[in-house]
């Protein structure tokens, strides 16, 4: 069996006097839907900037394919296949729903875009309705093909939030970190994204890291849970292992929950 | 009452909102254009004057050739410039970044002031001209305005062009997307540099004296300006917001001192009543509507 995608080597990262992830470990095999759950302050969101580049390392490693990726600049590691979406949408808001996909789908290696581009030669044509075509695709599987003229800005919250996906999906990355993607829907679009997501990594063949508070829904589609609590991994195991871990239970409820 | 010579000064402006346009259509505040104006604008200046192989004919005129080489020179020494200052000065962002340009075109005027071939406060005089009229200018840098324009349109159908509003729209978003954001900064920088750098190239021939009052911080409000009250959405906008403004001074000459009063007041409205700039996407969408519109009409 090959090595896992992604692991975290006693990663940590230190604000000032708080230790905001504290030498967390972790292993993302390839396929698997990986979730990350822990109070709020936990640190599962500046687990989320330090894999993805955003946040500097102030100990530990993160490795790629067993490759260390701790040094590199955030677009560095979405070229290798490691792509986000954000929990406050950072979409390109003053651009069209099909340019804020478009935008990403940048030439990847197969055209110099320079010359090409300014006397618009035939290449330059074929790659541009290549990633039309590719756009339009990822619009279409993420219901968002009717809103595509529409500016990012004006969309509704949900849309948003697929929209965020169909744009990180457009760097055809490997592995998929999603940031509270169920945060602000409704219980009905809580079970629509459930099934997205399962969707999704069948067809793209991704691997799934996610942050969720909404946990009846990440016990349903996680292979594997890590918790966090104040920027240390307390649990990791299958949905039914975390949640029977006593350290889990006192995290959420408080240890007054264990008597009588 | 617009006669040649001001048109050029107003192809001149537009030429500088589109420099100054660039690095804002992917997010930079740089007021560096005077900068790498006057560094082409002394390069001409001295090349035209000093190397005689570059210099004027027998009969007083400068070879049309040559002017062609020097607006491409003073291009490539300001881009040459940009690309080294480029990575130091584009770390910073936002107003950070606007000051520290401001210091660039600080240095710059007074290494021009300074150095001793620059012709001290005085300047380089006589440089020798090409056309014996305005209108050789005026072909000359409406062709370079032209190239420019083409070259910015081609931009937004251009993965460059792109990168350079998604990151304007949200650099680190863009970044975590695989947008190589320092070089695509970087290359917006440069453009500009390249295009201020050629249009000072031009204009030292025009105005027929350069000195190191061409390149300040003046200019950069003025240019600033002009980006301003036309639009930084489109590229149209800053063209227009330079012709209008260079024009409007000397088409207020006629009411007297109230003239800058009037200017004032332009610049002072123009954003209160169109914040955006005049020129904005959505209004080029409506009049392609109209214009397609209209078209249908016109068909049996």
């Amino acid at each position: 069996m090959r090595g896992p995608l992604l692991e975290v080597q006693e990663l940590s990262r230190r604000f000032g006097g708080l230790m905001a992830v504290n030498r967390v470990s972790l292993a993302v095999q390839g396929g698997e839907i990986f979730g990350l759950i822990g109070p709020n302050g936990a640190g599962k969101t500046t687990l989320f900037n330090l894999i993805s580049g955003l946040t500097p390392a102030s100990g530990g490693r993160v490795l790629w394919r067993g490759a260390a990726i701790t040094d590199l600049a955030p677009h560095r590691r979405n070229r290798l296949g490691l792509a986000r979406t954000f929990q406050n949408l950072r979409l390109f808001e003053g651009l069209s729903v099909l340019e804020n996909v478009l935008v990403v789908l940048q030439g990847r290696g197969h055209d110099r875009p320079w010359i090409g581009g300014l006397v618009n030669t035939t290449s330059h044509r074929r790659a541009e309705r290549e990633r039309l075509e590719t756009a339009w695709q990822l619009l279409q599987e993420l219901a968002l093909d009717g809103l595509a003229e529409r500016q990012a800005g004006t969309l509704a919250y949900g849309d948003r939030r697929r929209l965020e996906m169909a744009r990180a999906l457009a760097t055809q990355p490997a592995l998929l970190l999603l940031d509270e993607p169920a945060a602000g829907l409704n219980p009905a679009e809580k079970e629509q994204l459930c099934g997205l997501i399962q969707a999704l990594r069948q067809r793209h063949q991704l691997t799934v890291m996610i942050i969720e508070h909404h946990v009846p829904l990440l016990m349903r589609l996680c292979d594997r849970i890590a918790v966090l609590d104040f920027g240390v991994r307390i649990a990791l195991g299958t949905p039914e292992q975390v949640r029977r871990d006593p350290a889990v239970i006192e995290a959420y409820l408080g240890s007054g929950s264990r008597q009588p | 009452m617009i006669d040649n010579g001001l048109l050029v000064q107003m192809l001149l402006g537009a030429l500088l909102g589109l420099s100054v346009y660039l690095p804002l259509a992917a997010g930079q505040l740089s007021l560096a254009t005077p900068a790498f104006y006057a560094v082409g604008g002394t390069l001409a200046a001295l090349l035209s004057t000093r190397w005689s192989a570059l210099g004027a004919t027998a009969d007083g005129h400068l070879p049309v050739a040559s002017l062609v080489l020097e607006l491409v020179l003073g291009g490539l020494l300001a881009g040459a410039l940009a690309l080294l200052l480029g990575r130091l000065v584009l770390r910073l962002r936002g107003i950070y970044l606007a000051i520290a340009t401001i210091a660039l075109v600080e240095i710059v005027r007074v290494a021009i002031l300074n150095l001793p071939f620059t012709g001290g406060a005085i300047g380089i005089f006589s440089i020798p001209q090409p056309f014996s009229d305005a209108g050789g200018y005026l072909l000359n840098a409406a062709v370079l305005l032209a190239l420019a324009g083409w070259l910015c349109q081609r931009l937004e159908a251009m993965p460059l062009g792109r990168a350079m509003s998604a990151i304007r729209e949200d650099e680190l978003a863009a970044g975590c997307m695989g947008i190589d954001t320092t070089q695509v900064k970087l290359s917006a920088f440069v453009l500009s540099a390249v295009l201020a750098g050629s249009t000072g190239a031009l204009a030292a021939h025009f105005l027929n004296t350069w000195n190191a009052r061409q390149g300040s911080f003046d200019v950069s409000v003025t240019t600033l300006a002009f980006v301003i009250l036309g639009g930084s959405r489109t590229w149209l906008g800053p063209v227009l917001g330079g012709l209008l403004l260079t024009a409007l001074p000397e088409l207020l000459r006629p009411v007297g001192d109230v003239r800058l009063v009037l200017f004032g007041l332009v610049i002072l409205l123009g954003p209160l009543l169109a914040p955006q700039g005049l020129i904005t996407p959505a209004l080029l969408e409506r009049l392609g509507q109209e214009r397609a519109e209209a078209v249908e009409g016109n068909e049996p």
